[in-house]
Parts: structure tokens; C-alpha cells; sequence
């Protein structure tokens, strides 16, 4: 099968997992009961205000036509509006989008180069004290709670020490412009919560490589290369850290997720205003709405960011489209 | 000729698997008593355990009585000082591990039982009912795990009657399975290839026998393991929910503590005694299961020892 099967298959399966997710979240609002419960019991609205109120909205239709409009708004960017923010939902998503994103892809990619760098050298000395020893911390970072950590930094940088901002993405009263000044004082709040992110991926990270360096050590062709006296370093360098690149490829999209996970925690202790803070104000404020948007649109871009990894993975290593 | 084995009453069989329940038993011990992580991990969790049974006698006060002036720091009647409602905090710090581990333990045993039973049916069943369960898991696994959880907490605490902690627990175990059900599904890929699988479907035994009685011993193993593993990730799943807000405000976990902290502002008060002391409580918690899982899967898979 060529490329373009592959693609077609790949993109197939994506839109029936977007389908999926987005019905699963139909079904789930759904059973939060009927929105207009409370309405019934008050005895100042009759019962035919309450049946136009429910034909305005397309309540009285059976369930799967209801689910037909829901997609259909959906795909016209129309989530229902956000009672906190009285505006429509996708507004505000769009709003705090881009922040999680300058958060998020730089992230992936500082934790991935030094998650790959420091696997590389742990996993290779595998069994001494420096192996040991990060196993050690590494799973001592893990029994952390992630926001708490976050919460000590905070209190440490900013608090006590008063070297970072102590919340937002940019100081009050800032607003956007392409001016230095602005990416400056931007910068100077994005450090701590970028910081804590790649803190985190990177530890998390690590015993992925460790673990896929150590198996590549086992393998025949490693044990060739050494057997016919190849320099230890080139083995390292061009069999070693070039397979075990491959794992970083394919565990790219679960990384992503891992790290959106992440942004929730962090812009919710460092009150920067992105879509994982969004998540916070949506649980404080009740907002089930303003949650739903986001769980559908974060769920959206996993599902596209695991395509496009698939399709670079695909395009680097041609033996997955034969599969 | 060869005879039938003996038909065994139920009681003797009862007896069988104790007397077998109790040498493993030995063998583990045995085991402990020469490594150290698990050691430190009983040792912890012991001691967390009789903390959480012997709350009322172990904390000074009522942890949901006013019992001082509010924001007090550590003195001596109040040894981590008080919170924003003049509440002990040791106190609370206390009664909160009865939360934190009884949320942690209960949701990973419902999400590994979860797990187990879809794994156990899509390794044996196979075909398509393996391949529509294994692409729900793969889809599961695709996606962030906090914010489905968040909004399974969501969706479950709107649901006439349900409380905010069975909600926390029903929506951790959910996102729990999947993991544990593609570990359970390989495993059960293996076992299925064995002879003894294929005499017991010779004498015509059906499949929910097999699976239960063939197959569910065998991965036994495995779901002791995935039980501990995920109790320590539940642990620091709850923990985030409840930092978030998601948790019930009259009976605390130490990841409740922690949000009250931060949002009364401990943080920038400088009131390091509320919040620092539950995030080492749970640190120390999930740290303590994480070893004694360290030392299982050690002892459970002999391929680990050095």
C-alpha cells in the first residue's frame, strides 16, 4: 500500500474517533439530566412556556436528531455560550488557545531533547550509580503531586525570593502588541510555568528512553557492532541514539496529551490564562458548557496532532505503512 | 485406563487454594525481609493505614469544628497552626488520609477490575469483539487523562443522587482500565496458546469457565500488581481533582486542603504550613505504594531480579 492509502486509511480512522469522542460527550452532557427540570417545579410557568422553551431549543426532538443538530452546530463552531463569560464558547477557547499553545509545542520539544539526551546517557551506563540514582529521583518526582510542586516553585520564585511574576501571562494592564517591551514582560511570566512543564515531561519521559536503550543494548546488531570492534562511541552515536529516537516519534501524540494534562495544573497555579486554566473556572463557576467546549476542542487537537504524527512517522519510517 | 482424578468437595478446594495462597504468602514475606523499597513501602503504608483507622484518637480536635482564631500559625495547641475557618489543620491533615487512601484504593480496584475483564474477554474472545474493544481502549488511551476525568466528575456529580466522592471514584476508575486492560489483554494472548486451555475446551467446558477459571488465576499476578500501580496513580489523580475543587468540602483530602490553601491565598501570605505539610503527606503516601509495586513486580516477575 503507497502513502496515499495510508493517508486516506489514517484519516478515516481519525474522523471516526472524532465522531466517537464527540458522541461519547453527547452522551455524557445528556445524562446530566434534563436542563429544564428545574423550570417544572416552579408554579409560576406553565407548562406551555416550558414546552415552547424546550421546541426553541430542539428538546422535544427524539435523540438522534438532537445529536444531528449537536453536530452540525458543532461543526459550525457553535458550542452554546459560557455563562460566566456570557459569551459564546468557542469565542473564549479561541481567546486562551494560542497561550497553551506557546506553552505546550515548545515544551514537547525542549522535555523531548532532554528526556532523549539524558536517557541516552543514563540507559547507556545502565546498572552503575548514576542509573540508579536518577531511577531513584525519577520516581521520587513521580509520587509528587505535579500542582504542588508547581505551588512550591511559585511560592519559592515569587513569593519569597520575588524573582518571577506571582500570576497571569503578561503583568496587568499590558495588552498585546508586537513591541519588545511586550515580549519581555510576556517572557518574564512565561518562564516558571514553562519551566515547571518540561520539569515534569522530561522526568516523566526519561525512563521511556532509559528503558528503550537498555532493550536496544540487547539487541544482535548492537552486539555485531561491537564485536567487530566498532569505536564505543560510534556505536553509541549511530546505533544507539539513532534507534532510540524512534520510540520519541511514535510516543508523541500520548505526550501531548500527557502535557495538556499538565497545562491544566499549571496555568491553574500560575493563573495564566490559557484553556487549562479555562478548565479551573469551568469546574469553580459551574460552567458545564465552558467545559464541554474545551474537552471537545483539546480532544479535537489530540486527535489531529496524533495524525500528523502518524503521517511523519509514516513519511520516516516506511515499514508503518505496510502495516 | 487412566481414572478420573478424585472429584474434590467444595470445601477441600477452598482448602487447596489456602494452603497454596498461604506458602505464596511465605515466599513473598521472605522476599520482603530481603528488600529494602518494599520494607520502607509496608513500613509507610502501616503506618498511614493505622493513622487513617485511629483518627479520632490520634487528632487533637474535631477537624470540621472551629476551634481557634482563623490563619494562626504553629503553636503549641495548634502544632500546624489554623486554617481560614480557625479548623486545626493537623487535625484535618489527619482525617484526611482516611480520604485519600480509601478514594486511591477503591478506585484503582474498581478500574483494575474494569480493566481486567474487558482485557480477559478481548484476548480470549478474539476477532471482532477484540478489535472494537481494543479500538475504544486505543481511543481512551489517545486522550488527556485529567481533563476526561475531570469531566467524568463533572457529568457524575450532576446525576441525581450521586455524591461527590463516587463520583471521584467512578470517574477515576474509568480512565483507569484502559491501560490495564491492554496489559491483562496481552497476557491472556499467551496463556490462551496453552495445552491445558485447549483440553479444557476439548471436555466442552464453556468460555466464561475458561476465562474464569483458567485464565483469571492465571493473570492473578498481574492484577495484584496493577491494583498497587494504580492506587499510587489514582492517589495523585485524586489529589489534582481535588486541588481543582473536585472534592467533597466536608470531608477533606489532603488534596483538598491544598485548593482551600490556595485559593484563601496561603500562598502569598506565606502560610508554608498549610500547604507545605498535605503535599508531603501525599508524596509520602503514593511514594510508600510505589515501592511495595516496585518490589511485586520484582517478585512477580522473576526476569527483573538481578
Amino acid at each position: 500500500m503507497g502513502l496515499s492509502g495510508f493517508l486516506l486509511r489514517r484519516t478515516i480512522t481519525s474522523i471516526i474517533t472524532f465522531f466517537a469522542i464527540i458522541a461519547l460527550v453527547f452522551i455524557l452532557s445528556r445524562l446530566t439530566g434534563d436542563p429544564l427540570a428545574e423550570l417544572e417545579n416552579d408554579p409560576r410557568i406553565s407548562p406551555e412556556t416550558i414546552a415552547a422553551i424546550r421546541a426553541m431549543f430542539g428538546l422535544d426532538k427524539p435523540i438522534h436528531e438532537q445529536f444531528v443538530v449537536y453536530i452540525k452546530n458543532l461543526l459550525r463552531g457553535e458550542m452554546g455560550y459560557s455563562l460566566h463569560y456570557g459569551r459564546p464558547v468557542m469565542t473564549v477557547i479561541l481567546e486562551k488557545l494560542p497561550y497553551t499553545l506557546a506553552l505546550l509545542i515548545p515544551a514537547i520539544t525542549v522535555s523531548n531533547y532532554l528526556a532523549y539526551r539524558a536517557g541516552l546517557e543514563i540507559g547507556w551506563r545502565r546498572g552503575t550509580r548514576a542509573d540508579v540514582w536518577s531511577m531513584a529521583v525519577s520516581i521520587f518526582f513521580r509520587s509528587v503531586p505535579y500542582f504542588w510542586l508547581a505551588m512550591l516553585m511559585l511560592y519559592v520564585f515569587s513569593v519569597k525570593l520575588g524573582v518571577t511574576p506571582l500570576f497571569g501571562a503578561t503583568s496587568p494592564g499590558m495588552s498585546f502588541s508586537w513591541t519588545w517591551e511586550w515580549f519581555k514582560d510576556y517572557l518574564w511570566h512565561y518562564i516558571l510555568p514553562f519551566s515547571v512543564i518540561v520539569m515534569r515531561a522530561t522526568l516523566a519521559y526519561l525512563l521511556y528512553v532509559r528503558n528503550a536503550v537498555i532493550d536496544l543494548l540487547g539487541e544482535d546488531f548492537v552486539w555485531v557492532a561491537h564485536a567487530k570492534g566498532m569505536p564505543v562511541d560510534h556505536v553509541k552515536k549511530r546505533y544507539v541514539a539513532r534507534n532510540a529516537m524512534l520510540p520519541i516519534v511514535t510516543l508523541l501524540g500520548l505526550r501531548y496529551a500527557f502535557l495538556i494534562d499538565g497545562a491544566i495544573l499549571t496555568e491553574t497555579v500560575f493563573s495564566y490564562p490559557g484553556t487549562g486554566r479555562l478548565v479551573f473556572e469551568a469546574i469553580y463557576n459551574r460552567d458545564f458548557w465552558l467545559l464541554q467546549g474545551v474537552v471537545v476542542i483539546l480532544a479535537t487537537s489530540v486527535i489531529i496532532a496524533n495524525l500528523i504524527i502518524d503521517i511523519i512517522y509514516a513519511v520516516l519510517d516506511p515499514r508503518v505503512k505496510l502495516r | 485406563m487412566s481414572r478420573a482424578p478424585p472429584k474434590l468437595t467444595r470445601r477441600q478446594r477452598f482448602e487447596e487454594v489456602l494452603k497454596t495462597t498461604r506458602e505464596k504468602l511465605g515466599d513473598y514475606a521472605f522476599f520482603v525481609r530481603r528488600h529494602r523499597p518494599s520494607q520502607i513501602g509496608y513500613t509507610i503504608l502501616f503506618a498511614l493505614v493505622g493513622i487513617a483507622i485511629f483518627a479520632p484518637f490520634i487528632a487533637p480536635y474535631d477537624p470540621n469544628a472551629r476551634v481557634a482564631l482563623p490563619m494562626q500559625p504553629p503553636s503549641d495547641q495548634h502544632i500546624l497552626g489554623t486554617n481560614d475557618m480557625g479548623q486545626d489543620i493537623f487535625s484535618e491533615l489527619i482525617y484526611g488520609t482516611r480520604i485519600s487512601l480509601f478514594i486511591g484504593f477503591v478506585a484503582a480496584l474498581v478500574g483494575t477490575l474494569l480493566g481486567t475483564a474487558i482485557g480477559i474477554i478481548g484476548g480470549y474472545k478474539g476477532g471482532v469483539v477484540d478489535e472494537a474493544l481494543m479500538r475504544i481502549t486505543d481511543m481512551w488511551l489517545s486522550m488527556p487523562t485529567l481533563l476526561l476525568t475531570i469531566f467524568l466528575v463533572a457529568v457524575f456529580s450532576r446525576l441525581p443522587r450521586g455524591t461527590i466522592m463516587m463520583a471521584v471514584i467512578l470517574a477515576i476508575s474509568l480512565t483507569a482500565w484502559p491501560s490495564v486492560a491492554r496489559l491483562i489483554r496481552s497476557a491472556v494472548l499467551r496463556v490462551k496458546e496453552e495445552p491445558y486451555i485447549e483440553a479444557a475446551r476439548a471436555v466442552g467446558a464453556s468460555s466464561t469457565r475458561i476465562m474464569l477459571y483458567h485464565i483469571l488465576p492465571n493473570v492473578t499476578p498481574l492484577i495484584v500488581i496493577e491494583v498497587i500501580t494504580r492506587t499510587a496513580i489514582a492517589m495523585l489523580t485524586e489529589s489534582s481533582l481535588a486541588f481543582l475543587g473536585l472534592g467533597d468540602p466536608t470531608a477533606k483530602s489532603w488534596g483538598m486542603i491544598i485548593h482551600y490553601a490556595m485559593w484563601r491565598n496561603a500562598l502569598f501570605l506565606g502560610l508554608w504550613w498549610w500547604f507545605v505539610p498535605p503535599g508531603i503527606m501525599i508524596s509520602v503516601a503514593v511514594l510508600s505504594v510505589m515501592l511495595i509495586g516496585l518490589g511485586l513486580e520484582e517478585y512477580l516477575n522473576p526476569r527483573l531480579r538481578r
